[in-house]
């Protein structure tokens, strides 16, 4: 079957609807053999340095498998350097195909921009729904999964971020997927050993992926991902556009802040770490969160992959220090 | 008798409590220490602390360390504290002050902490460039060709530098030597780029009171800038280079 990169999360329900899979290009990046080689690849073709390596990484990534000649770009809600990764592929005889969330979350210009997605992979509202129901049936495996993580400390912070973030794409296999959530939530122990310090962890998912690792070692655990978690469309929404309009990533900060102080004040977090990378136009509005955040907040600033570097980590010891 | 061991970037430092509360302080190029008398031994650095102090009796679970090499070395035998966490803590015994903003800048780092009834609530540290730190000082004075000592003397007349690199700002430099300013001019502009680089973390955690510590705390021209654009007293501890170690060392006798 054909298979549909994304540069992030976009309504997948269409993506399946046409019998097609979809593949985030994110986590094929990060989880690769060699990301770092990817975003040096990128360089050497001519992306500066000083851009995102997110960005640089999805590029290479697309160039060096040969299967993946289509992509869904997202171009509003997403960064402007999705533009220039948009024209870069295209010259290198990609074909992308823009979706953008509307800004203000305008719900007829949102359901606009799914009935040219629809229209573009020659789908209806009929299958789509049937998609919606088949992948709700999976993401509520993943919602119990997030609910056992800060209710009942059963799950890890890096297994909460892993099977949330994993539900972008669905691993192309929604099925297959959600039978590997069952086995996990199967094989599940006793609660964990109480870490002490809560964490919630806001921004896009870390480049590095030895965070969650480091912080249960010094006795801090992540019990709320932010992003990961609105991947997983936890809504209750029976419409697709109010889902995708009430899905925060790709809208303004203060919508976001909306759902981060309920789930802060829900999961009893002792202090937030706000991921931003390099470059990345969201470090600007970290001034924002820490002035609408009222618990400590950590900034962490991520470029290349895929370690913790020995800076961050003298910063993460004195933030779970701090807390305790 | 406890001990403290802050392991930085430039040099390490060394704190040693006596039972008489009287300390003892040493301090170590950090390149020769590692060389000279570090061993890695199972992962973890070792070193005779006793024999290199000529401390005898004092015992490796009495020794607390700290310090950017703390992430890559592991001193034997000994406990590790967060660096921020030794620094407030030797500040607070330092100055007898209870509610204060901590400034600590060291040969990479630069660290603000707001202090609050003696504990830490808040901090931000530097984090992918060290641009404000003792080692663009010592790059700027061996570009003057003065000491550390003649710059840290100059706050008048300050040239404006913008570059954003320490590296790129050795060329501005350069530059501006060749447009004719004086040294005195230049070493002012060095000095109140620091202050440029730190004004947003100190903004962000202000009090009425600046406890600065760590090497670059010796640089009167930086704290007079402080003290005058901030409008805030600036209390600068007897060994402010010593204040990580000193906290180091208490956490060991405290527990």
């Amino acid at each position: 079957m054909t298979k549909v990169g994304m540069t992030t999360t976009i309504p997948v329900e269409i993506i399946y609807a046409a019998g097609l899979i979809p593949v985030d290009l994110n986590n094929v990046f990060i989880t690769g053999d060699n990301p770092q080689g990817l975003v040096e690849d990128a360089e050497l073709a001519g992306y500066p340095r000083n851009v995102c390596a997110w960005i640089k990484g999805l590029y290479s990534t697309v160039l060096n498998r040969d299967d993946i000649n289509i992509l869904v770009a997202v171009t509003q809600g997403d960064c402007s350097n999705t533009h220039a990764l948009m024209e870069t592929l295209e010259l290198a005889g990609i074909k992308v195909i823009p979706f953008a969330f509307p800004f203000d979350r305008d719900q007829d210009l949102l359901k606009l921009q799914l009935e040219k997605l629809m229209k573009y992979f020659n789908v209806g509202w009929k299958e789509v729904y049937e998609q919606k129901e088949r992948l709700d049936r999976v993401r509520a495996k993943v919602w119990k999964l997030d609910e056992l993580s800060w209710s009942e400390n059963r799950v890890s912070g890096w297994y909460n971020h892993l099977f949330q973030v994993s539900c972008s794409d669905f691993e192309g296999d929604p099925e297959g997927f959600g039978a590997r959530v069952d086995e996990f939530l199967d094989n599940l122990g006793e609660p964990l050993e109480n870490s002490g310090v809560r964490l919630g962890y806001i921004g896009v998912p870390p480049i590095m992926d030895d965070l969650y690792d480091y912080l249960e070692e010094k006795g801090a655990r992540v019990v709320y991902n932010e992003v990961q978690r609105q991947f997983t469309m936890p809504f209750g929404t029976g419409d697709i556009v109010e889902q995708y309009r009430r899905y925060s990533y790709p809208y303004g900060i203060f919508y976001r802040l909306r759902d981060i102080k309920e789930e802060c004040r829900k999961r009893r977090i002792d202090g937030l770490i706000h991921y931003a990378q390099s470059f990345c136009y969201r470090q600007i509005e970290d001034l924002i969160i820490r002035q609408k955040v009222d618990i400590p907040v950590l900034t962490v600033e991520g470029d290349k992959p895929n370690r913790l570097d020995a800076r961050t980590k003298m910063r993460l010891d004195a933030f779970v220090d701090m807390l305790r | 008798m406890w001990c403290g061991v802050d392991l930085g970037s430039r040099n390490v430092k060394v704190a040693l409590l006596r039972e008489d509360n009287k300390f003892s302080f040493y301090v170590f190029d950090t390149i020769r220490f590692y060389r000279e008398w570090g061993r890695m031994k199972e992962g973890c650095l070792t070193v005779d602390l006793p024999g290199l102090l000529q401390a005898e009796g004092l015992k490796a679970e009495n020794t607390v360390s700290t310090g950017y090499g703390r992430q890559t070395i592991k001193l034997k035998g000994a406990r590790n504290i967060p660096e921020i966490r030794a620094h407030v803590s030797g500040a607070i015994y330092s100055t007898g002050l209870q509610d204060f903003t901590l400034l600590d800048l060291g040969g990479q780092d630069s660290k603000v902490a707001l202090v609050r009834g003696g504990r830490m609530v808040d901090f931000q540290t530097n984090d992918k460039c060290a641009a404000s730190t003792g080692r663009y000082l010592e790059n700027m004075a061996s570009v003057l060709d003065i000491t550390m000592d003649e710059l840290s003397k100059h706050y008048e007349n300050p040239v404006d530098l913008v570059a954003t690199c320490a590296i790129f700002g050795e060329t501005e430099l350069v530059g501006k030597i060749v447009e004719g300013y004086s040294v005195e001019s230049l070493a002012a502009g060095v000095n109140y780029t620091i202050y440029k680089r730190v004004l947003p973390l100190l903004a962000n955690l202000k009090s009425d009171k600046i406890v600065f510590t760590g090497g670059v705390a010796r640089n009167q021209a930086l704290r007079h800038i402080i003290g005058e654009k901030l409008g805030v007293e600036v209390v600068v501890p007897e060994k402010p280079a010593f204040v990580g170690a000193i906290g180091c060392s208490l956490t060991a006798k405290g527990g």
